[in-house]
């Protein structure tokens, strides 16, 4: 195998070569080397060359202005006095900057607290989550066992079947864990990490998927040699699958907490008094109308700036961490990935 | 050496091998054995007694570990035992792997599965210790079916709005997937851009930037302040274009493309991700031939690109029905969500099961149809 530096080299090369024949021929008439249809062939292609990056571009800023308009809205919003909101001269960019609708919204969202209380969740959920989805999806990809269709067909089951149909019933279970009226898991993170740690989280199949879907792809080979070495299922699941697994394992444990921050349905089923940043924004606009307006009716073009600042503090360690980590989204994905389902 | 002492040699070489047979997880007894067998050699008869007896204890604990049961002295014999339980032993250690899941998907998954398909026969009522039941049959389906207006208007309008969405996303999708595979600068930047989405729609912000700010509904009524695609903006560039007004409903057609563009763009991140992953499975060699048989970017599409993705279509096909299914903001899903705020839980579980049944169905005969049209390229 040539190294990515040869490879440049050769590439070099070849397009070197390539000029230089293109220019031997024509000099000496190019209907010589060439048949009509091929002239055609590459005219088309030199044109459609030319004008294709142009539309390209045109579309791709389009649609990234689509999807950025509402972030770049929300910061303009975010950091501007509310009564620019009423001041025709206002667009985009507002007369003066303040960070009292940030600060004001923090205190409403108690948003430490409540970033605290989410950060841990996440956190443990995800790692959990992780190591069994991981072990599972091994379990799945590498052993041949009976029902292993029919188990299988659960975790696509888990996929499609909405949250919606087993959260009361599990509730219900919560409340009464095991049948005893005292034990009750609602409103504990216990509720969050007992699913996680029985490889039922939130999206748990899709993860499962995944990680069957990339230890299938590994060769063969690899454990064989382990077992070979002395080495039983388990501990060649840790020495050899997982540190191959590191892209794969990244990728999962960042959609997890994304999904586990963003996630309000299942938390505001489980959770009454613990407050998630998910939670708190869902509700911010009755408790906006409580705690800054006493409740007299506002409409929302006066509250907006509060809104929006909201959404700036709950989507900005998302976006931190995407900034920083965003190979690892795209890639972990593509090379890991759900390819060939 | 006597006879005896043969005798005995044999057995503990036996039982030696058979310790041998069973490496993986018992080298080190069998090593011992092995020693053991050393020292018969090396030894006289009463210590040759000695090792027999360790050895075959070694040789039968390595047995017991595997599970099998002591086999007779033939080697042939043996060896297909052994890999009878090479075998079990793989199947064990499978079941191994998923036993956590196995428990929790029977405890968190199918178990309240099953609880809600019974909620659905009954009427139910929260009491001190738990939900309390009264059997009603089928009344609640017959109900939502027959005597609910909002619950069949909201399937239908579901159902419909599902159809016309799934071939929107996944053209635009494959369209967009195609674009980013290109090499230009900015690629980088621009892909980050287009999964943003995915990152941010799951949660409560999408909710405020499309304009549903209110959850109590005092002054909601979706004012739009985010989405741009409600302005006049469209009209105007029609009338520019000169296509202005030329029939109503053309306008109104493109009117309703427009101002699902932001709906389009910020629904498909998964999609273009899946369908980025499987153009870049695409063998090089595949565009080479087509490049040398004078193929057109067109017909490359058509001919290399399509065939090579369309595993990936019909992922992302059931990904999308799936998704539009789940989503909290679809109409069957408010009206579920609204029951459960009312403690109608039976109702509820009857609504919920009998949209996913209608779901479940389409989407069989969906995957069964597109599967016939799908290749798989045989490796």
């Amino acid at each position: 195998m040539a190294t990515k530096k040869e490879e440049k080299q050769f590439e070099k090369e070849r397009k070197a070569a390539n000029k230089a024949r293109l220019k031997r021929m024509k000099e000496e008439g190019i209907e010589k080397y060439l048949t009509p249809e091929q002239i055609r062939y590459n005219r088309n292609k030199r044109i459609i060359g030319a004008i294709w990056p142009i539309f390209r571009f045109l579309i791709l800023f389009g649609l990234c202005f689509v999807i950025l308009y509402p972030l770049i809205y929300m910061l303009s919003t975010a950091f501007r006095p509310s009564e620019q909101m009423n001041d025709p001269s206002v667009v985009w960019l507002p007369k003066s900057l303040t960070l009292q609708n940030i600060k004001e919204t923090w205190d409403v969202m108690d948003f430490g607290a409540t970033v605290g209380t989410t950060l841990r969740m996440n956190v443990i959920s995800s790692i959990l989550q992780v190591i069994t989805c991981a072990i599972t999806g091994y379990g799945f990809a590498r052993f041949q066992f009976k029902f292993k269709k029919l188990l299988f067909a659960i975790v696509v089951m888990m996929i499609i079947v909405p949250p919606q149909i087993i959260t009361i019933p599990l509730f219900m279970q919560f409340r009464f864990f095991f049948g005893s009226t005292s034990i009750s898991l609602i409103d504990t993170g216990w509720a969050m990490y007992l699913p996680a740690m029985f490889a039922n989280g939130i999206r748990a199949g899709l993860f499962i998927f995944i990680f069957r879907q990339f230890f299938r792809g590994l060769p063969k080979e690899l454990e064989d040699a382990a077992y070979l070495d002395g080495c039983g299922p388990f501990k060649t699941f840790l020495v050899i699958m997982v540190p191959n697994a590191k892209t794969s394992f990244l990728t999962v444990f960042l959609f997890s907490i994304v999904w586990y921050w963003n996630d309000f349905y299942v938390s505001s089923s489980f959770f009454n008094n613990t407050k998630t940043v998910a939670l708190m924004l869902k509700n911010l606009d009755a408790q906006l109308r409580v705690k800054l307006f006493n409740n007299q009716a506002v409409s929302t073009r006066q509250i907006i700036v509060w809104l929006e600042a909201g959404c700036v503090l709950s989507i900005t360690p998302l976006l931190v961490m995407y900034v920083f980590l965003q190979r690892y989204f795209i890639e972990g994905i593509e090379r890991s990935g759900i390819t060939g389902m | 050496m006597s006879e005896y002492e043969k005798d005995l040699l044999e057995q503990a070489e036996d039982a030696a091998e058979e310790a041998e047979e069973t490496v993986g997880e018992v080298t080190e007894e069998a090593q011992e054995a092995e020693e053991a067998v050393e020292a018969v050699i090396a030894e006289d008869a009463e210590d040759a007694e000695d090792a027999y007896e360790y050895a075959g204890s070694s040789a039968a604990e390595a047995a017991a570990e595997v599970s099998y049961e002591e086999p007779p002295a033939r080697n042939s014999k043996k060896q297909k035992g052994a890999r009878i339980s090479y075998e079990r032993k793989k199947r064990l250690y499978g079941y191994g792997f998923i036993a956590l899941w196995i428990i929790g998907t029977l405890y968190f998954f199918i178990y309240p599965l099953i609880v809600s398909i019974v909620y659905s026969f009954n009427k139910t009522t929260v009491g001190e210790g738990g939900m309390e039941l009264k059997n009603i049959g089928f009344d609640n389906y017959v109900n939502a079916f027959r005597h609910d207006t909002n619950y069949t208007k909201a399937l239908v309008d579901t159902l419909s709005s599902t159809a016309l969405k799934t071939p929107l996303i996944l053209v635009f999708s494959i369209f967009i997937a195609v674009i980013l595979n290109q090499k230009f600068r900015g690629r980088t930047f621009a892909r980050a851009v287009f999964f943003l989405p995915v990152i941010i729609a799951t949660g409560p912000v999408i909710d405020i930037i499309n304009g549903n700010m209110s959850t109590t509904g005092t002054s909601g009524n979706a004012e739009q302040f985010s989405t741009l695609f409600e302005a006049n903006l469209v009209d105007e560039l029609l009338e520019f274009l000169g296509i202005y007004n030329i029939s109503d409903r053309l306008t109104e057609i493109i009117n309703t493309l427009t101002s699902e563009i932001f709906n389009l763009v910020w629904n498909s991140g998964i999609q273009i991700l899946l369908f980025l992953s499987a153009l870049q499975g695409i063998p090089f060699s595949a565009k080479e031939a087509a490049q040398m048989e004078g193929a057109t970017s067109w017909e490359y599409f058509w001919k290399i690109t399509i065939p090579y993705i369309s595993p990936q279509i019909l992922t992302c096909l059931v990904y999308t029905v799936v998704d539009s299914f789940v989503d909290p903001g679809n109409q069957v899903m408010e009206i579920v969500i609204g029951k459960a705020n009312q403690w109608e839980h039976g109702y509820m579980a009857a609504m919920a099961w009998a949209y996913f049944l209608i779901i479940g169905i389409a989407l069989a005969i969906i995957v069964a149809i597109v599967n016939k049209f799908i290749y798989y390229e045989v490796e």
